[in-house]
């Protein structure tokens, strides 16, 4: 078969772009049924396929409503709140550990540094009790303190700061060091800025996972005032709430579009902030 | 220059506050976690008493514990799925032509969404009612309205369905980044030659992401085996959809049972620490 190469290669281009809208729909529908539903005004296309996809009758009227039925504002407060400490808590905690680990020679560096990689493998999730325990000791249940302390301080922030602070290199730290810089101002005066890249990725990183956490809050804060959204929206929704599909899907819809507008505008750090972690 | 004992200080120093927030809330919880496992702990007054494997015997016989064994094994299936998968697309996606940035956006906004929240609109999507059904019935593959996560046969390969949307594009990026240092010549030199785009797959670009797949297989093998999150919104639990750390969240906070759900953490560990070991045998030993 003769087959021109022009032929060949536009073949190859729609099967390619093919596979990829294919592969985009089976990511996306959930969403774009959830957007349509939210939006439309008339329920009762929102079972009838593929008609659900396009919004009957379409108007706000159901995000409107999400408002009022709960309290969303407060959910999006904390989870802002809670967002916003744990990235410091986990950007500072683990360039402070990332630094001795990468460039300093002590004893006991591998020892602490296979330990800290270590808890990758273990399943985090057996904490759950323990921690439960702990905290109520501490008195921390039901506070914010209490549902992010154990998102601080984790082997994967620690591990990619290691590895950002690795690849700086010698001649830089050894310049401060004749220039008589301390240890803490090699740091700050020198890794930091030269790693930004690398701790905007940890930072977003924290952030996506700390706004999406679920389980810990739900077993830490009890009051309905001081849940993040990802808890409190979730137990209302399948609470006395679930009775409306619209309203479901409309709050569903105003949960996901806060980290989209963030994604959107951090995406490009998602792959290249990662470089560093697989090398 | 500083002695090496002087950097001692300055680096404990710097790692203290990763180290007492480790040790308290990492560490400590895995040596108190296996403590608790054979004691009997009393929720009110925080008291606990030795009781002779009590909860080690309670689990062995008991069936629903070996069921979510089971099924938490079973959802090892996952593994080479979605690896294949993410590293198929990752490679899709990696190249120069137009709108791949928007296809890699798409691919990536499950992982950012929260699980509680994804989970409410795949309830609905698995409805008898639902997208799935009508998908599969516009397709003449079906014809009754099925009840995707209430027959004890299917839901538990729904939710892997609804793990591997969520996480294959996590997987995606991190084999992106593993993409992106393979030089382009190297293919260039292989399509010169006449390699399709099969061999040019399984000959080249497996081969030189190695490190990647191993570290993908270890992250998704041991996600896998820690399943329950997906139980927690979609199931809970119905339907012979328990899984292990499931049934260890079950017996601690809807039993209160706070030592048979640590005898049974102990069990998980075991195997988490298993398969990592395995796994790094397999594919460790020509590891640059």
């Amino acid at each position: 078969m003769a087959l021109g190469k022009t032929t060949r290669t536009v073949i190859g281009r729609t099967l390619h772009y093919a596979g990829l809208v294919l592969f985009a729909i089976f990511t996306a529908f959930p969403f774009i049924w959830a957007l349509s539903v939210g939006l439309s005004q008339d329920a009762s296309n929102i079972w009838i396929f593929p008609r659900a996809f396009w919004p009957t009758d379409p108007s706000f009227g159901w995000f409107i409503r999400v408002f009022h039925e709960m309290p969303f504002m407060t959910y999006l407060g904390n989870s802002a709140l809670m967002s916003f400490w744990t990235v410091v808590g986990v950007t500072v905690v683990s360039v402070l550990a990332g630094y001795p680990l990468a460039r300093l020679k002590f004893a006991g560096r591998n020892l602490i540094f296979v330990a800290i990689i270590a808890t990758m493998m273990l399943p985090s999730e057996v904490a759950l009790v323990p921690n439960f325990i702990t905290m109520k000791h501490l008195g921390l249940l039901n506070t914010m303190t209490g549902a992010i302390l154990p998102n601080i301080a984790g082997a994967f922030g620690i591990f990619l700061m290691r590895q950002a602070f690795e690849a700086v290199p010698q001649d830089l730290i050894d310049a401060a060091r004749v220039d008589g810089a301390t240890e803490l101002q090699i740091m700050w005066r020198i890794m930091v800025p030269v790693c930004a890249p690398s701790i905007a990725a940890l930072a977003i990183f924290t952030l996506v996972n700390e706004w999406n956490d679920y389980l810990w809050p739900s077993i830490v804060l009890n009051s309905k005032e001081k849940l993040p959204l990802a808890v409190g929206v979730f137990n209302d929704l399948t609470g006395p709430f679930a009775t409306s599909t619209s309203l479901v899907m409309a709050a569903i819809v105003m949960t996901i579009i806060p980290v989209l507008i963030f994604f959107a505008f951090t995406q490009r750090y998602f792959v290249s902030g990662l470089d560093g972690a697989v090398k | 220059m500083k002695t090496s004992n002087s950097y001692t200080t300055i680096a404990y120093l710097f790692l203290a506050p990763a180290l007492i927030l480790m040790g308290v809330l990492t560490f400590w919880p895995v040596g108190y976690n296996t403590y608790l496992a054979f004691q009997d702990y009393s929720i009110a007054d925080g008291s606990s008493t030795w009781n002779n494997f009590a909860n080690f015997k309670y689990i062995a016989h008991e069936d629903l514990f070996w069921s979510a064994l089971k099924n938490s094994l079973l959802y090892l299936l996952i593994v080479p799925v979605i690896q294949l998968a993410a590293l198929v697309v990752a490679k899709m996606v990696n190249n120069k032509l137009p709108g791949m940035t928007l296809f890699r956006a798409l691919f990536y906004i499950p992982v950012i969404t929260s699980i509680s929240i994804a989970g409410v609109v795949w309830a609905n999507v698995y409805k008898y009612d639902g997208v799935l059904t009508w998908l599969l019935q516009s397709l003449g593959i079906l014809h009754d309205q099925v009840n995707w996560l209430g027959e004890p046969s299917i839901a538990l390969y729904m939710l892997m369905i609804f793990t591997f949307w969520k996480g294959i594009g996590y997987y995606m990026v991190l084999y992106l980044a593993g993409l992106q240092a393979i030089p382009s010549e190297v293919e260039e030199a292989a399509i010169l030659d006449g390699a399709n785009a099969f061999q040019r797959f399984w000959k080249i670009t497996v081969p030189m992401v190695k490190p990647t797949i191993l570290l993908c297989t270890l992250l998704s093998t041991i996600a896998a085996i820690k399943v329950y999150l997906e139980v927690i919104v979609l199931t809970k639990g119905q339907a012979d959809t328990y899984t292990a750390l499931f049934y260890v969240y079950d017996q601690a906070f809807r039993n209160y049972n706070f030592g048979r759900a640590a005898a049974a953490g102990v069990v998980v560990t075991f195997f988490c620490v298993l398969l990592a070991v395995i796994q790094f045998r397999m594919f460790g030993d020509d590891k640059k």
